[in-house]
């Protein structure tokens, strides 16, 4: 029998008690208390946050905690492009609301440039549809346009996908562990699924105060703004809130004329392009210089592009709003930076165009409405945001 | 080899630098930093006469040649039946934005970067100038480093290189890192820059924004200096996406920071707005004073050190008419401090500017080299001027006007002459962009 000394036992122990500690990552909970990120991922679905509904979970895709870690490592893996620059959470980064501030549109490999905003994570566990356009039908499978598009991650073949996951030691035994079988396209949808679907926020101000009961919550002003929301603004229309629960969708396409603007109107303009050259310092540079630099923008027809019907041309989704505070700029194509641009844009009507959505009309909200407004949409971001943050962090990025 | 070529071993010179500085020895007890055609680092042997190869690395561009980022080696030698041609091209296929180069402190090896996926090429120059190999291939930068991305500028360092990166892992944005490795290519350690959450010590927490771009040392006074440009997220994209996305035209650098060059510690950030990109510090002892140009704002800055020891920034000239950006893609400084070249990215114009009075810079000449030009690199004495065309591959010109070449000029003090010119699209090699001189004799007994 071997013997080891008492010290060696304590320095033991000692380690033990250090790899139980930060093994698996934990998240220090409001009341200090620490539960790995999986396992409260878990419970974030069984028990939605105040304000949401119940999560659907496909029959084929029961949610366990070994697929929820692997779709979060695949979510961050920039291996998982063709040239290992780009990752899921490169344009849906979780400190930037899960989408991307710093841009209108995202950028792919190659720094090729996108048509449309990225749309934030939060909440997609509730998406009948997914895309600006609404070409996909669930989160099982939307992960392969982007996987594919040369302008998004650019995989030559999906093949190449699990060549490179194959590759990888630090997947061994992944997917084995959550699907009992090796990776494939089935069960890479599954896992990236899993994760997506935990990303939900809500218990925000707003929720507090309208299924909680706490009158306290939200101030005067957002009360007077959800009034206007729901009543002469008319954005509950398309935006709807339920009476237990609100997702801020009817998961429609609209016709805002915010494509019609940007694929017609800006397109034709010969305006010089006011650019912000430094803090406080902007410049008119003549379009045609400005288009002279780098490929032109393509064009953007909407919903069409999918069906091919003619009137579905500039449709596109409307968006759930809960943290839309966090989530700028906005619209399909991120061409409002701000709350406000937003809540003036339809005041105004939205933009002219023969397909304009009649659900869209002037307003004349004036300028106290206006902030009220802000201020409603100001009070839908949730409770845990620094917890899906640090939940996000918790694997490793794939480089 | 050409006749007429000197090289000084300014190596030992550079080292004693080094150890002064490193020593806390005062200004003027050591010898005098010497920059080489390029103002590059005092750590580095340079060709003070002909220089006898250039080496372009080069963009891969869709439909020209095998489309792939490549080294290109043209020979520069007056009396050479191949002057002014390409003699030699590298690909490493595939394109990876391919951007900067820069040298090791023995000139031995080319390091060549890539802002896309963060590759890093060692190319050896020393086996035989005239055709570099590729020695060693670092794949694993972002890995090694911690998340900083898109290697850009190469600084020799005594048997190590410091290398500025441009982007982050986490978010492609404008946040990064200094990175240091030895000359074998073997990584040593990564440097932040301060950000308003973490100054590192540093003051003028209200200028600092973490970005990064290039790194100058002057030795004798201990500092670096480091400038800052943007992220992947709008270097990588279109140039006429950018200019129309007013969030993304917030996502520019408005800093430089002055750093210990022994510790590597952030000193103070200094507001420079306007994207500053290269930096080049006097040669003269009694100079303690850099230029960057603000490549938006298209002006030059002098960063000097004022009467009571104090690192300032001030804005000295405008590059071109106010008003009419020409987004500088590069400057210049002649080796006696008294002129500087800059080089017009929007309208392919070379200015000379008299800075003899460094607060008071002139324009004082002007010449049209392309369409567009970015780089500009000029021979020790100055009397012979290169520029290549390429900024970056999705900020070039696509228009009717697009070109893509590397030119050589003479310079009498009076007029820039062309004495070649290489079309690059023509020649199937793609986007010229950085260049590096090498010569045989720097490698001789």
């Amino acid at each position: 029998m071997v013997t080891y000394p008492r010290s060696a036992s304590i320095v033991l122990a000692a380690i033990l008690w250090t790899v139980i500690c930060i093994w698996p990552p934990h998240f220090v909970a409001a009341d200090g208390s620490t539960e790995d990120f999986d396992q409260r991922a878990l419970a974030r679905v069984a028990t939605p946050p105040l304000g949401l509904p119940k999560v659907f979970i496909p029959g084929n895709n029961p949610l366990t905690a070994a697929k929820i870690a692997l779709g979060r490592k695949l979510f961050f893996d920039r291996r998982l492009s063709h040239n290992r620059t780009m990752s899921c959470g490169m344009c849906h980064i979780p400190e930037q609301g899960f989408t991307n501030n710093e841009v209108a549109t995202p950028i792919g490999v190659r720094g090729r440039s996108l048509r449309r905003n990225a749309p934030t994570s939060y909440n997609i566990a509730y998406l009948e549809s997914m895309f600006h356009d609404a070409r996909d039908t669930s989160l099982e499978t939307q992960i392969f346009g982007p996987l594919l598009a040369r302008e998004e991650m650019a995989n030559p073949s999906i093949g190449f996908v699990f060549a490179t996951i194959e590759a990888a030691p630090d997947y061994e035994d992944l997917f084995e562990t959550a699907f009992d079988e090796p990776a494939n396209a089935h069960n890479l949808g599954l896992a990236l699924a899993s994760y997506e679907r935990t990303i939900l926020s809500a218990n925000s101000p707003f929720d507090q105060w309208k299924y909680g009961g706490d009158e306290s919550a939200v101030s005067a002003q957002v009360k007077l703004g959800f009034s206007l929301f729901t009543g002469k603004a008319g954005c509950a229309a398309c935006h709807l809130i339920g009476d237990e629960s609100a997702l801020f969708t009817d998961h429609a396409l609209h016709n805002t004329g915010i494509g019609y603007n940007s694929d017609t109107v800006i397109r034709a303009s010969e305006e010089p392009v006011q650019v912000e050259i430094a803090p406080g310092i902007v410049i008119p540079l003549a379009r045609k210089t400005v288009t002279s630099v780098g490929l032109p923008r393509l064009r953007d027809l909407g919903r069409m592009e999918v069906t091919h019907d003619t009137s579905d041309l500039f449709l596109f989704k409307t968006p759930i709003l809960r943290n839309v505070a966090l989530s700028a700029p906005y619209m399909h194509d991120g061409s409002l930076r701000t709350l406000e641009e937003v809540v003036r844009f339809y005041d105004q009507g939205g933009h002219p165009n023969p397909g304009l959505d009649p659900l869209v009309q002037t307003l004349k909200l004036g300028d106290n409405g206006i902030t009220a407004l802000v201020a409603f949409l100001e009070s839908l971001t949730g409770d845990n945001v620094a917890e899906l943050e640090a939940d996000g962090r918790s694997t490793e990025i794939g480089n | 080899m050409t006749g007429n070529m000197t090289v000084i071993k300014s190596f030992s010179i550079g080292i004693v630098a080094a150890f002064g500085a490193l020593l806390g020895l005062s200004a003027g007890s050591i010898a005098p930093a010497v920059a080489d055609e390029t103002c590059q680092s005092p750590y580095m042997s340079p060709i003070v006469g002909q220089e006898e190869f250039m080496y372009v690395w080069t963009l891969g561009m869709d439909g020209v040649g095998d489309q792939s980022d490549k080294l290109v080696t043209i020979d520069v030698r007056p009396d050479s039946e191949t002057f002014g041609q390409p003699i030699n091209s590298f690909s490493v296929g595939g394109q990876h934005e391919a951007h900067h180069t820069g040298l090791s402190d023995d000139r031995r090896t080319l390091w060549a970067g890539t802002l896309d996926d963060s590759q890093l090429y060692l190319f050896d120059i020393a086996t035989d100038p005239s055709k570099p190999r590729l020695r060693k291939t670092i794949t694993d930068f972002v890995e090694a480093t911690g998340g900083a991305t898109g290697p850009h500028t190469v600084y020799a360092l005594p048997g190590r290189v410091l290398i500025t990166a441009t982007s982050n892992n986490r978010d492609h944005g404008g946040r990064s890192a200094l990175v240091e490795y030895t000359n074998e290519g073997d990584y040593i350690t990564t440097h932040w820059i301060p950000t308003p959450e973490d100054m590192q010590g540093a003051t003028g927490k209200e200028f600092a924004d973490g970005y990064n771009y290039d790194i100058r040392a002057l030795p004798r006074k201990n500092v670096m200096l480091t400038s800052s440009w943007t992220g992947w997220s709008n270097y990588m994209r279109d140039q006429n996406a950018v200019l129309n996305d007013p969030e993304a035209m917030k996502r520019f650098g408005h800093s430089m920071t002055v750093w210990n060059l022994h510790t590597r510690k952030p000193i103070k950030v200094l507001q420079v707005p306007g994207a500053p990109l290269e930096i080049r510090w006097a040669l003269k002892k009694e100079h303690n004073f850099a230029f960057t140009h603000a490549s938006l704002t298209s002006k030059l800055w002098l960063i000097y050190e004022d009467d009571a020891g104090e690192w300032q920034a001030k804005e000295v000239a405008d590059i071109g008419e106010p008003g009419s950006p020409t987004f500088p893609g590069s400057i210049v400084i002649t080796n006696d401090d008294n002129f500087l070249w800059a080089q017009g990215n929007a309208d392919g114009i070379s200015r000379l500017f008299d800075i003899s009075d460094p607060h008071h810079p002139k324009a004082i000449y002007q010449k049209k080299i392309g369409s567009q030009i970015n780089m500009g690199s000029s021979s020790w004495d100055g009397s012979r001027l290169y520029y290549t065309s390429s900024a970056l591959s999705k900020w070039d010109r696509s228009d009717e006007e697009a070109e893509q070449f590397v030119r050589g000029y003479n310079w009498d003090s009076k007029e820039l002459k062309q004495t070649f010119s290489v079309d690059f699209i023509a020649e199937n090699l793609g986007r010229a962009h950085n260049m590096r001189f090498g010569a045989h004799s720097l490698y001789a007994g």
